[in-house]
C-alpha cells in the first residue's frame, strides 16, 4: 500500500529508498567473485531523452562469475505515447507485443526487486540508466542507487592494457560495439530477438572480461570500478544500438 | 505482482537450441530441455586453466561445452600425463567422474578460452532416473568413450573404433565380473576391524553379517569416511550402526548394464550379487566403470587383486586393448612393448606365486627364468613361452636330487599349465620349465651356457639367441644374476663363439632390392607380405645382443642394449643414433599391425603388406632396413668374419 505522501507524489518507493540505503555502505573490496550482478539491456522508442521511453527490459543474473542462464528476465512495456512509425531502434518487437503489455511503471517494482544487492552490469549501461532512472523518478520519486560497471568501458581498459604489454598483430580497433567486441573475443553469438538476447551477449562479455582483467590486476569490484573510470569516454563510433 | 513475476522470467531460448545439437540430449524432447535450459548455468574458462583436477575436484556439474575446447589427461605416479581425449564444441565432460562418486577422474584443462554450459549434478542424477531411455544411450556412449572408441580423432587414422568390442564390457553378465571372492565381517566387528580387513583384502566394501551368517547389510570405505572419519565417531563402534542395511541386490544373470542403472537408481555404488546359491559377491560402479577400462594401472591392479591363478586366466587377454589406448595416446612402441612386458611379468610371477604357494616350501631356493623376447621385454601380443627354472646347487647325494628333481617337476609342469591357460602358448621346442632339461640347478646351467660358448655349432647359436636373453622373474633373483655373472665374464673372452653370433647376424639380408624395393615374400600363405620380424628386427636385436656379450652388458633389451654401448663409445655416434631410430620405428610399424590384425579378427603376425603403408611410411621403413647392411658392416669389420 503506498502512504498518502507517496501517493500524493511526495514520497519515495519503499523499494527505492531500501536500495538506496543498501548501497550506502556498500562493500566494493571483496573479490569480483562474491558479488552479484545483474546484466542489463533495454529497448528504446528513441534516443532523444525528452521523448525515448523504455519498451523493454532483458535481464540476466551472474553469481560466482557465472550465468544464471534460467531465471533471467524479460518484459515488455506499453509507451505513454503511440510508437513512432519510422522507429528503427525497435524494429526487433512487434507491436502487438508492446499493445498487450503492461505500462513500465507496473514493471518497474518487479525489476527493482530483481536488481535487489547486485551490482548492475550493461553495455554504455548510462544509456539505460538514463531512461530508466527517467522512468522511476517520474513514478516513484527515486532512482536506482546500485553501483555498476559498463562492458564498453571495461573493454576499452582491457584493450589499452594490452595495447601497452601484449605484442599482437591485431588492427587497432576503435569500435567498441557490442557485436564487434564478441566476434573480436571469439565469444559464442546471439540472435538478436529482444533485449534479453543483448544482456545475455553482454553477460558473455562481462564474464569474459572480468576472467581477463583479473590476469591484469583487477581482483576486487574496486578494482574494476577504477579501471573503468580510467577508461577514454567512449566515442560517438563506439556506441550504436543497430 | 505474481503475475507479473511469471510472465516477467524467460525461457533460455539459446541454451534450448544448443542443447539440441548435443547428443544425445537432443533426444530428450523440447519440455525436458526448457527444464534443463532453466537450471543452466555458464562458466568461462580461460585458456590454460585447469577446469578440474583428478582426485581432487569434487564434480558437481555436468559440462557442456559451448565455445572453446578441453584437454582431458590422466595423471598416474607410474605413467605420468596421458591425454586420454579432446572435447570440442557441443560435446560434454564430467558424466564418468560424477558416476564414479563425484572426485574427478580426470585432469581437464581448458585448451582455449572456453565457455561451458554446466547443469548441476543433482539435476543430471534425476534426469537419469527419471528417462531410463536416455540413460541407456548416454551409458552405451560413455562405455566406447571409457574403452578408447573416441581417441581416433587425436591418433592413428589407421585404427579404427570397434562399438561391439567395447559394448561388450556392459553386456557381459554380471557373474564374468566379480573378480573377488565375498569378502564378510560381523555386524558386531569394530569399524577399526572393517578398516583392517577392507586395506588387506584391498577392496572398497565388505557385506555384514549376523551370526547366522545371513548377509544383513554393507558398509563401504564412503560409510568410513562420512559416517566415521567426517563425524568423528569411535573406531571402536560396531559396524552394524554405520552400515546400511538391507542391502540392495541384483542377479548375477544380469548385465553390467542393468546394475548401472540399478546403482543411479538406488544412488549407491556398490551392490551385492546374487546367485542362485545366495549372495556371492559385490559389484561397484568402479568395477564396471573404472577396473574394466584400459588403463595399464587398471590392469595391473587387477592382477595383484588375484587370490587364484584362475583368476588370472582372462587378464591377458586385455593386453590389446590396452596397448591399443597406449598407442592411440602416442606411446613410444618401445614403451608399449616395456609396458607389455611388465603387466605380463606381474601375470607371470603371480601365477608362480601362487604355484609357490599350492606346492608347499620349495626344497632349494630357485628362480623362474625368463627367455627370448620376454627375457629382452619386448613382448607385443600372445607371445610364446620361453622359460626355465633354475635352483640352487643340492649338495652330493641322490636324495637331496630326488627331492628338487620331484618338486620342480611338478611346480614346472604346473606353472606352465597355468601360463597356457592365461594365454601364453607353449613354446613349440618346448623351452619351457615343464622340460626336465630346462629346469636345472645352477652349476648345471652354468655348463650348458660354457658349453655354448665352446662350442660354436649351429645350434648353440640358435640357443644363444633364446637363453643368452635371459632374466630373472619370481623367485630368488640372485641365483639367476649369478649365472648373468659368469656370461658376462665369460663371453667377452669367447672370440670364436662371438664371431659365430656375428656371422649368423650377417646371414639376414636387408629386405631391400637393388634398386631399393622391399622384398616380399614370394608365394605361400604371406605372400607378396614383408616378414618384419625376421627380416627387419632380427638383425637389430642379433646386433644388440653379440655387442653386449663382446662388452659383458648385464641388459638384455634391445635397445637398452644399444643405448650402453652408443653412450660408453663402444659404437660410433652415428650408427648408434640411425640403430635406434630405425628399431623404434620397426616396432612401432609391426605394432599397429598387430593391434589392427586383432581388431580385425586375425591372429596378429609379423607380415607387414607394404601397399597398407603411407608413402611416408615406405620410405622410413626403407632408410630403417638400409641400416642393416650398415650393421651387418660393422660387425664383419669387428668380428673380422669372413663371408
Amino acid at each position: 500500500m503506498k502512504t498518502l505522501l507517496e501517493w500524493l507524489g511526495f514520497g519515495k518507493h519503499e523499494l527505492i529508498v531500501e536500495n538506496r540505503n543498501y548501497f550506502k555502505t556498500f562493500d566494493r573490496n571483496k573479490p569480483l567473485e562474491d558479488y552479484e550482478y545483474v546484466v542489463l539491456d533495454t529497448e528504446l522508442t528513441s534516443l532523444d531523452p525528452k521523448h525515448g521511453e523504455v519498451v523493454s527490459i532483458g535481464a540476466v543474473k551472474v553469481k560466482n562469475l557465472r550465468i544464471m542462464m534460467g531465471g533471467a528476465f524479460c518484459c515488455y512495456a506499453r509507451p505513454s505515447r503511440p510508437l513512432p512509425k519510422d522507429s528503427t531502434l525497435i524494429h526487433r518487437i512487434t507491436p502487438q507485443q508492446i499493445e498487450n503489455a503492461p505500462p513500465l511503471e507496473e514493471i518497474l517494482p518487479d525489476f527493482i526487486e530483481y536488481c535487489r544487492g547486485a551490482v548492475l552490469v550493461g553495455h554504455f549501461l548510462k544509456i539505460d540508466l538514463t531512461f530508466l532512472g527517467k522512468a522511476l523518478k517520474k513514478h516513484f520519486r527515486g532512482t536506482l542507487s546500485n553501483v555498476w560497471l559498463d562492458t564498453l568501458k571495461l573493454a576499452q581498459s582491457y584493450e589499452e592494457y594490452k595495447r601497452r604489454h601484449v605484442y599482437s598483430d591485431d588492427p587497432v580497433e576503435n569500435s567498441f560495439n557490442l557485436n564487434k567486441l564478441a566476434v573480436k573475443y571469439s565469444l559464442p553469438l546471439f540472435e538478436k530477438h529482444d533485449a534479453l538476447e543483448d544482456a545475455i551477449q553482454t553477460a558473455y562479455l562481462f564474464v569474459y572480461l572480468a576472467h581477463k582483467l583479473k590476469t591484469t590486476g583487477c581482483v576486487t569490484l574496486k578494482d574494476l570500478m577504477v579501471s573503468q573510470s580510467n577508461a577514454a569516454l567512449p566515442s560517438d563510433q563506439g556506441y550504436s544500438t543497430a | 505482482m505474481n503475475q507479473t513475476t511469471e510472465t516477467n522470467f524467460a525461457d533460455p531460448i539459446a541454451v534450448v537450441q544448443f542443447l539440441k545439437k548435443v547428443e544425445p540430449f537432443n533426444e530428450l524432447g523440447i519440455s525436458v530441455l526448457r527444464k534443463l535450459a532453466g537450471k543452466t548455468i555458464l562458466d568461462f574458462f580461460p585458456g590454460g586453466s585447469k577446469i578440474l583436477e583428478q582426485e581432487v575436484s569434487n564434480v558437481e556439474h555436468l559440462y557442456f561445452i559451448q565455445r572453446g575446447g578441453v584437454r582431458i589427461e590422466s595423471v598416474d605416479p607410474v605413467d605420468g600425463r596421458t591425454l586420454k581425449d579432446m572435447r570440442e564444441e557441443a560435446e560434454y565432460f564430467g558424466t564418468l567422474s560424477i558416476i564414479s562418486g563425484g572426485k574427478s577422474v580426470f585432469d581437464v584443462t581448458a585448451v582455449e578460452d572456453t565457455f561451458c554450459y554446466m547443469l548441476e549434478r543433482d539435476t543430471f542424477m534425476e534426469l537419469i532416473r527419471e528417462r531410463p531411455d536416455f540413460a541407456a544411450n548416454l551409458w552405451e556412449r560413455l562405455s566406447r568413450e571409457v574403452v578408447g572408441g573416441v581417441y581416433e580423432q587425436i591418433r592413428s587414422q589407421k585404427l579404427q573404433p570397434r562399438p561391439e568390442e567395447s559394448l561388450r564390457l556392459f553386456n557381459s553378465p554380471i557373474k564374468d565380473v566379480i573378480k573377488r571372492q565375498m569378502e564378510t565381517i560381523s555386524a558386531d566387528a569394530s569399524v577399526k576391524q572393517v578398516a583392517a580387513s577392507m586395506s588387506d583384502n584391498r577392496i572398497g566394501s565388505l557385506l555384514v553379517t549376523d551370526p547366522s551368517g545371513q548377509v544383513i547389510g554393507i558398509v563401504t570405505d564412503n560409510d568410513l569416511r562420512n559416517k566415521v572419519v567426517a563425524k568423528g565417531m569411535d573406531t571402536s563402534t560396531a559396524v552394524r550402526h554405520i552400515m546400511s542395511s538391507p542391502v540392495k541386490t541384483i542377479s548375477d544373470e544380469k548385465i553390467c548394464f542393468d546394475a548401472l542403472v540399478e546403482m543411479m537408481h538406488s544412488q549407491t555404488h556398490h551392490l551385492a550379487v546374487e546367485s542362485a546359491n545366495g549372495i556371492s559377491g559385490v559389484i561397484s560402479a568402479h568395477d564396471i566403470m573404472v577396473d574394466q577400462g584400459d588403463s595399464p594401472i587398471s590392469l595391473y591392479r587387477e592382477i595383484v587383486a588375484q587370490k587364484i591363478v584362475e583368476g588370472l586366466y582372462p587378464l591377458s587377454r586385455k593386453m590389446p586393448l590396452i596397448v591399443r589406448s597406449l598407442i592411440l595416446e602416442g606411446a613410444k612402441a618401445n614403451d608399449v612393448t616395456r609396458m607389455i612386458s611388465i603387466l605380463n611379468d606381474h601375470i607371470v610371477s603371480r601365477v608362480i606365486g601362487l604355484v609357490d604357494q599350492e606346492l608347499g616350501p620349495a626344497p632349494y631356493p630357485f628362480n623362474w627364468l625368463t627367455m627370448g623376447s620376454e627375457g629382452r621385454r619386448e613382448q607385443t601380443f600372445f607371445t610364446d613361452q620361453d622359460n626355465a627354472l633354475i635352483y640352487e646347487t643340492p649338495p652330493e647325494g641322490w636324495d637331496y636330487v630326488k627331492d628338487a628333481k620331484l618338486f620342480f617337476r611338478r611346480f614346472g609342469n604346473l606353472a606352465v599349465k597355468h601360463l597356457a591357460a592365461c594365454g601364453y602358448t607353449l613354446c613349440k621346442g618346448e623351452i619351457m620349465a615343464s622340460n626336465p632339461k630346462w629346469r636345472k640347478p645352477y652349476a648345471v646351467w652354468r655348463n650348458y651356457f660354457d658349453n655354448w660358448m665352446n662350442a660354436p655349432e649351429p645350434q648353440a647359436v640358435l640357443h644363444a639367441t633364446i637363453f643368452f636373453d635371459f632374466r630373472a622373474g619370481y623367485g630368488q633373483t640372485e641365483l639367476a644374476e649369478r649365472l648373468r655373472d659368469y656370461v658376462v665374464n665369460q663371453a667377452p673372452n669367447r672370440g670364436i663363439f662371438l664371431m659365430h653370433l656375428a656371422r649368423d647376424c650377417m646371414s639376414t639380408k636387408s629386405p631391400l632390392s637393388f634398386f631399393k624395393n622391399f622384398l616380399v615374400e614370394k608365394d605361400g600363405k604371406y605372400k607378396n607380405r614383408l616378414d618384419l620380424k625376421t627380416r627387419g628386427l632380427v638383425p637389430f636385436v642379433d646386433f644388440a645382443r653379440v655387442m653386449a656379450l663382446r662388452h659383458g652388458l648385464r641388459e638384455t633389451n634391445t635397445l637398452g642394449r644399444i643405448q650402453i654401448l652408443g653412450e660408453n663409445g663402444l659404437i660410433p655416434q652415428e650408427l648408434y643414433a640411425e640403430t635406434m631410430e630405425a628399431y623404434e620405428f620397426q616396432m612401432q610399424i609391426r605394432l599397429v599391425h598387430q593391434i589392427r590384425m586383432i581388431e580385425e579378427g586375425k591372429h596378429p603376425d609379423n607380415y607387414i603388406d607394404p601397399l597398407e603403408l603411407s608413402d611416408r611410411e615406405k620410405h622410413t621403413l626403407k632408410d630403417a632396413f638400409e641400416v642393416i647392411n650398415r650393421l651387418q658392416g660393422y660387425l664383419k669389420n669387428e668380428f673380422r668374419v669372413l663371408e
